[in-house]
């Protein structure tokens, strides 16, 4: 298949990465942000996948029963990118979960998932640790010039 | 293959609109919803594209597993999404267009669509077939050279032609092949004859391991044993992560709140009914998966999701009777202990580590098979049990 339609598939895989990408960037929701990252994969996967085709194939799963009718002698698709991505959709709900636990760790740490408002929060505490350090350094101060 | 294009086409329109809307909807259960219609469509654009077992694996983790998690932890943080104050992020639109417009003008060097003549089918794959399938070109019965395969074309790294010969009883040309001149230690056959066959005979006639008609599940677990190993062992790792996550000290006990549907008649019911069957097909997936699509990550999905359904209606006291938390942790060890175990079997029979042909010297086919059904044994005990322990402990976490 010749034309716009045998690329079609390709530029597919962008636009599904772009709008995983897209919502990496843009959505401050951890958990958004999580679903994007698996949009982004299943772009990659949709790359690969397409890749394994061939005009006139079928699954890579050998025909064996020979009842004297005419035998499927090929082509099959290439297999070797359906392994890999086979094992990478597993891994992927895998990296999804260890994601998840991360993320109800700072839900109980933040009261938040919205990645802006914890690096706000973050800020805060930096700057309450500063001030602490001030005063801190501030009483040593105090106290040297008392023992002085 | 013009409906293979136009099924395509559509189902990726489709695909598409579904992943903005993920994207867009503001509530996040909507978005987790979503994301089980997605990979829904997906699995119909893999199997549109005859790939069976990446189908039924994103239809079962994708479709299943990944929604009940995604669903188990908004139900501990957030329903939706904090306003933005506009609704397009202008900067990350301008980078993903720029990205995105890189990469397309980089597709126009693509091969078309199904190209009999991209290199993917060409490079290395007479050799990695003829290692793991006993798929050799222009064998009678297998795959024969797609139209305009000219042999010459293919080449190794010196740009020298391989010598794959025709004859597939010739085994003989692997320890002369391209590869094993390079060092590169080919799977040892001792000389076997290709075994006598009798007409009807469901096995494909074949010499070396030509026992395992689906091609995924032999290079999965032959060609790349290692890699598969590994992918188990990140699960494996993923599992353990979860319990150090989020699982509370032992002296707290294991069960903080549980909401059983005991209740709905109708849910009790039926799950009484389909959970034996959903473990039964689960099974079955796993022992034939090197005879048709599935094998030990869709047959482990499969059971775990059994084990979750079970959960969810009867509640998790009523799981940790039938399976306590210390045995589903043990089995997750298992699966990885049995997976390597078989590899260390072919090790102490004389073979190299993971060469299944040693297990049955009479018949190395057979001997394939058998390493083949044991390692994704291993592969879905492992994975069947990371999922119910990851879910477990999504489950656990007390709601806020």
């Amino acid at each position: 298949m010749t034309g716009v339609l045998g690329i079609y598939n390709y530029w597919i895989y962008v636009v599904l990465m772009m709008i995983g990408l897209y919502g990496v960037i843009a959505k401050p929701n951890l958990i958004k942000q999580a679903i994007a990252l698996g949009l982004f994969q299943t772009g990659i996967f949709l790359y690969y996948i397409s890749m394994a085709v061939i005009d006139g194939g079928t699954a890579p799963i050998w025909t064996t029963i020979d009842d004297g009718a005419q035998k499927f002698q090929g082509p099959y698709d290439n297999p070797l990118p359906h392994v890999l991505i086979l094992t990478a959709i597993v891994v992927s709900v895998s990296v999804l979960a260890v994601a998840l636990a991360l993320i109800i760790n700072i839900k109980r740490r933040y009261g938040t998932i919205e990645a802006d408002q914890i690096e706000l929060m973050d800020q805060e505490d930096r700057l309450a640790e500063f001030q602490a350090g001030q005063t801190l350094d501030a009483a040593d101060a105090a106290e040297a010039r008392h023992h002085a | 293959m013009t409906a293979v294009i136009l099924i395509d086409t559509f189902l990726l329109i489709l695909v598409t609109i579904t992943a903005v809307a993920i994207i867009e909807v503001r509530n996040l259960y909507a978005s987790a919803m979503l994301t089980s219609v997605y990979s829904l469509l997906m699995a119909l654009v893999w199997v549109n594209m005859h790939s069976m077992d990446v189908a039924f694996t994103e239809a079962a983790v994708g479709g299943g597993i990944s929604t009940i998690l995604l669903i188990g932890t908004l139900v501990h943080t957030a329903r939706e999404e904090k306003p933005q104050k506009s609704r397009v992020h202008w900067k990350a639109a301008a980078v993903t267009a720029l990205c995105g417009a890189a990469l397309i003008y980089g597709t126009f060097d693509m091969p078309r669509f199904g190209d009999p003549k991209a290199p993917i089918h060409h490079y290395r794959v007479p050799e990695m077939m003829a290692q793991t399938v006993g798929f050799i070109n222009g064998t009678p019965g297998k795959q024969k050279p797609p139209e305009g395969f000219d042999h010459t074309e293919y080449r190794s790294f010196n740009n020298t032609v391989a010598d794959v010969p025709a004859d597939p009883t010739d085994t003989a040309w692997r320890e002369r092949s391209l590869m094993a001149q390079h060092g590169i230690i080919l799977p040892k056959v001792n000389g076997h004859a290709p075994a006598h066959v009798e007409p009807g005979h469901t096995h494909p006639p074949d010499d070396f391991n030509g026992h395992v008609p689906n091609s995924v599940t032999s290079l999965l677990a032959a060609y790349r044993g290692y890699d598969t190993m590994f992918e188990t062992t990140v699960i494996f790792t993923a599992g353990v992560s979860l319990i150090m996550l989020l699982r509370r000290p032992r002296r707290e006990g294991y069960l903080q709140r549980s909401a059983p549907l005991v209740d709905q008649t109708i849910l009790r019911v039926v799950g009484k009914m389909s959970i034996p069957f959903i473990l039964l097909f689960g099974l079955y997936v796993i022992t034939h998966g090197e005879l048709g699509p599935g094998g030990g990550f869709q047959g482990g999905v499969a059971v775990a999701c059994a084990f979750i359904l079970f959960a969810l209606i009867f509640g998790r006291p009523a799981l940790y009777r039938v399976l306590p938390p210390p045995v589903s942790d043990l089995l997750t060890g298992l699966g990885v202990l049995v997976y390597s175990g078989t590899g260390a079997a072919c090790l102490l029979l004389g073979g190299q580590f993971l060469d299944y042909s040693m297990l049955d010297l009479a018949s190395p086919g057979d001997g394939e098979a058998l390493g083949m059904t044991l390692v994704e044994y291993g592969v879905g005990i492992t994975v069947s049990m990371v999922m119910l322990t990851i879910f477990n402990q999504l489950a656990e976490e007390q709601s806020t």
